[in-house]
């Protein structure tokens, strides 16, 4: 068979870290391939060189058996090949046939007619059988007809390739089979795709081959038909056989729960049906899941932030609602440590020393005034247990490393001493160095009796850090792994649904 | 297993932290520096070319001009540190004035009726401050809205006419002195001082710092971020009714058309003073320079003689060239936004 697409000894590195080691991959006409791996595997990296947001630093592309090389996505769309990524760009005050027609109205003479751009619009979706009302704002879509009306937009600047970054993680069940159905579609029309995901049933229910990367490589190139999901998770992990790791924990501290969930329940999407959980204190419990897995739900019911989740919290034995808001958790003494450090976390214009204190000013002051030498005296402290390296503590919080900034915001959490911490991906964007320190930090915590609930995708994280590890998916706890059924590949075959 | 993003690769180089003590101390007080020095340059240039310049009567002269808009400043550098400003003060000192005018003609005692006026223009905050944060309509809409609704009453109070007090006392914050400064000039200080304190030293003023510098993160962090921005906006406003006051007391009389360049004016002053309009940064020491570089100019150039539409020519000038200048040092040393 010709390839439609040729790539050979592809390499990409960010300074001394390599992300990519010689990579060869091939896609014919008409085929669909399914890319897995774990998180840093060099999945996104790939996918990013291949339609021209990165540069590879070594390696060619050939399309049609001619070398090319792209310098902008657009120079890739203009070859025909479309990423469809996770986060959409499209025009929102425009109609789905503006949208779909962005920049290549038909016009005369600069004059353009709304009727010509509907009817040019209508007919493109009739071509690749795609029902979709055109002459509806973009912004009054669902997310699932939005990616829909991105990949009809790539197909009408003739696109041969399309690769799709975990297009379905958003989606519901129904939406996403019929998203493979117009992939299905279009592979039957001749165009390739290429899609990034983690869901074993998308993989063997759509995918004529699976594309394995591990640590930058490309590990495995195989059948779905002829492999197993076993199979599968161990070519991802890269051991057949896993140690088990036991995570030490404070004894006879679990027994007492500090926070219990009862059958939280939330409509819409991702849903949450009926997740009920219970962390103790001294514990360190892991919620793991994939993207849209619903477990992000969770921790921000716990902060406050979903007051419209069904549902009982019980601390210390009272019964009560989910949150109101983020407030109400605070006053409840539950601590949040937000994804985003940056937007979410901590005010990048205030120094260190009141980035630590801002949730116990009140401790801090009287009459509203507060005593400086005080705060200064606490921030110094709280800087020197969590291992945050400054040079001042009057120095702006923006000035320091992203592990720095970690440490600052999982410190001015503690300042509190709340009797939950919450922590959503705490390690996202760290050093490996603040990595360690931080999962030291957290096992601290516990051990001093705070109960600590840990929601990651990350795989490694969520095995190794957590006691008990609870997997949800699609909304619903699917699994407790504890003791030796802990592993990284028990855990990702929940996580993805694959025959576990 | 470590994701490589931008972010890593930019943390990666941590180890060389900038420079201790002077990097921070520069950031902060920088601006601040920079509009003084450039306040000297203008005190020395006005007395090289005027000899009646620099002289204390002169100087009184300028506090004199400057209390009204320096007292606005002070509530509008709150709004704008906690990420918002407030055009309303144009319609709200011009309330204020004729609501004072029309008190004490109608037989109340100076005092009261200047409590009332405040209490007034709080009001006007409190619907400011509600419209913003539970209707979620931005500042710039709801306080042009609250502006022409302002100035609106004013006219309509007043029937378009300027009102003059029947009694004398009304004057009173103006006739009266202590070493020949006038009691608003003291009022202006007790302000500035007060406000100056509430921004540094309390629970308050570092919610506003922490809210303008990131709504979300202090949201998330359980503030009670919508009451901040109310009692913000309420306090912007009542400042603005009661320089109405003191203009009223200083002209011995309430008028519609006092007061309406208020709103340009302090938000000039405050971001001179080294405030960002993006929030979070900006405090009582800079926007009190950033007064009286405005003050300072305008008075230069009446005793140079300068007809008075080039005054706001040099003003608006001014501004860009500060705040210009402070941008372009930002961009050479490589930071954002």
């Amino acid at each position: 068979m010709a390839h439609l697409l040729e790539i050979a000894g592809i390499s990409k590195s960010y300074g001394s870290n390599r992300v990519l080691t010689n990579v060869h991959f091939c896609l014919g006409a008409g085929e669909s391939v399914a890319i897995i791996g774990e998180n840093g595997a060099g999945k996104s990296t790939f996918a990013k060189i291949l339609t021209g947001v990165i540069r590879p630093d070594e390696g060619s592309i050939r399309l049609n058996g001619e070398a090319v090389s792209f310098h902008s996505p657009r120079d890739a769309l203009h070859h025909g090949i479309a990423f469809i990524p996770q986060e959409l760009a499209y025009v929102p005050h425009l109609t789905v046939a503006e949208n779909i027609l962005l920049g290549r109205w038909p016009s005369w003479r600069g004059i353009t007619s709304t009727g010509v751009v509907l009817r040019r619009a209508r007919e493109e979706c009739r071509r690749f059988g795609i029902q979709l009302d055109v002459s509806r704002l973009m912004a009054t879509l669902k997310l699932a007809d939005r990616q829909i009306v991105e990949i009809v937009k790539a197909l009408t600047r003739r696109a041969s390739v399309i690769v799709l970054d975990e297009p379905t993680a958003s989606l519901s069940e129904q939406e996403s089979r019929a998203l493979f159905e117009i992939l299905e579609h279009l592979t039957d029309e001749g165009v390739g795709v290429i899609y990034i995901s983690h869901r074993m049933d998308e993989v063997y229910r759509f995918s004529d081959r699976v594309a394995v990367f591990r640590n930058g490589e490309l590990v495995a190139s195989v059948s779905p038909a002829e492999t197993t999901s076993e199979q599968l998770i161990a070519y991802m992990l890269g051991h057949e056989k896993e140690e088990f790791v036991q995570t030490p924990r404070r004894a006879g501290a679990i027994e007492c729960p500090a926070v219990e969930l009862r059958g939280w329940t939330r409509p819409g999407l991702p849903p949450l049906t009926n997740v009920s959980l219970a962390v103790g204190r001294g514990e360190i419990l892991g919620l793991y899941g994939l993207r849209g897995s619903g477990a992000e739900l969770v921790a921000e019911g716990l902060a406050g932030l979903r007051p419209d989740i069904q549902g009982d919290l019980i601390l210390e034995g009272r019964a009560g609602q989910v949150f109101a808001s983020p407030l109400a958790a605070r006053r409840a003494n539950v601590a949040y440590v937000p994804p985003e450090r940056k937007r979410e976390g901590l005010v990048l214009l205030l120094p260190i020393q009141e980035n630590l204190m801002l949730l116990v000013l009140r401790q801090l002051s009287r009459w509203g005034v507060i005593n400086r030498r005080h705060e200064r005296a606490r921030a110094a402290e709280l800087a020197r247990k969590f291992g945050v390296r400054y040079s001042r503590l009057s120095q702006t919080v923006g000035q320091l490393s992203g592990g720095n900034q970690q440490k600052v915001l999982l410190a001015s959490r503690m300042a509190a001493q709340p009797r939950l911490l919450v922590l959503q991906e705490p390690t996202r964007g760290v050093d490996v160095g603040a990595r360690v320190e931080i999962h030291r930090f957290l096992a601290d915590i516990a051990a001093q009796g705070c109960a600590v609930l840990l929601v990651t995708s990350d795989l490694e994280e969520a095995v190794v850090v957590s006691h008990r590890l609870l997997i949800i998916r699609d909304g619903g706890i699917v699994g407790e792994l504890a003791g030796p059924t802990k592993t990284q590949a028990r855990a990702i075959a929940l996580a993805a649904g694959g025959a576990a | 297993m470590t994701t490589v993003t931008p972010d890593t690769a930019q943390a990666a180089p941590s180890g060389k932290a900038p420079t201790p003590k002077r990097q921070s101390l520069l950031r902060a007080g920088f601006q601040i520096l920079g509009i003084g020095t450039f306040y000297l340059l203008i005190l020395v240039f006005f007395s090289l070319v005027s000899d009646n310049f620099m002289t204390y009567s002169n100087a009184l002269n300028i506090l004199t001009n400057v209390t009204v808009i320096g007292i606005v400043a002070l509530g509008q550098a709150f709004a704008i540190i906690s990420g918002g400003f407030d055009l309303s003060v144009s319609g709200t000192v011009p309330l204020g004035a004729v609501l004072f005018a029309l008190l004490v003609n109608a037989g109340v005692s100076v005092l009261p009726a200047a409590v009332l006026v405040v209490a007034v223009g709080a009001v006007v905050g409190l619907i400011n401050g509600l419209i913003v944060t539970k209707l979620g309509i931005n500042p710039l809409i709801t306080t042009l809205g609250t502006l022409s609704i302002a100035v609106g009453l004013a006219y309509t109070l007043s029937q378009g006419v300027t009102i003059p007090f029947s009694d004398p006392n009304a004057g009173v914050l103006a006739d009266k002195t202590y070493g020949g400064v006038s009691y608003y000039v003291l009022a202006f200080a007790l302000l500035s001082a007060a406000g100056f304190a509430v921004l540094r030293f309390t629970v308050f003023g570092r919610m506003l710092y922490a809210i303008g510098g990131n709504r979300e993160a202090s949201r998330l962090a359980g503030m009670r971020v919508d009451l901040v921005t109310i009692v913000v906006y309420m306090q912007c406003a009542s400042l603005a009714a009661f320089a109405g006051v003191v203009v009223a007391s200083q002209l011995l009389a309430g008028s519609a058309t006092v007061g309406t360049e208020a709103a340009l004016s302090s938000i000039a002053a405050v971001i001179l003073g080294g405030a960002s309009l993006t929030g979070g940064v900006g405090g009582i020491p800079g926007t009190l320079i950033g007064v009286l570089v405005l003050g300072t100019i305008a008075n230069g150039m009446v005793l140079m003689q300068v007809p008075a539409f080039y005054q706001q020519i040099a003003t608006g000038a001014i501004l860009l060239l500060a705040v210009g200048f402070a941008r372009l040092r930002g961009i050479l040393s490589g930071e954002q936004g």
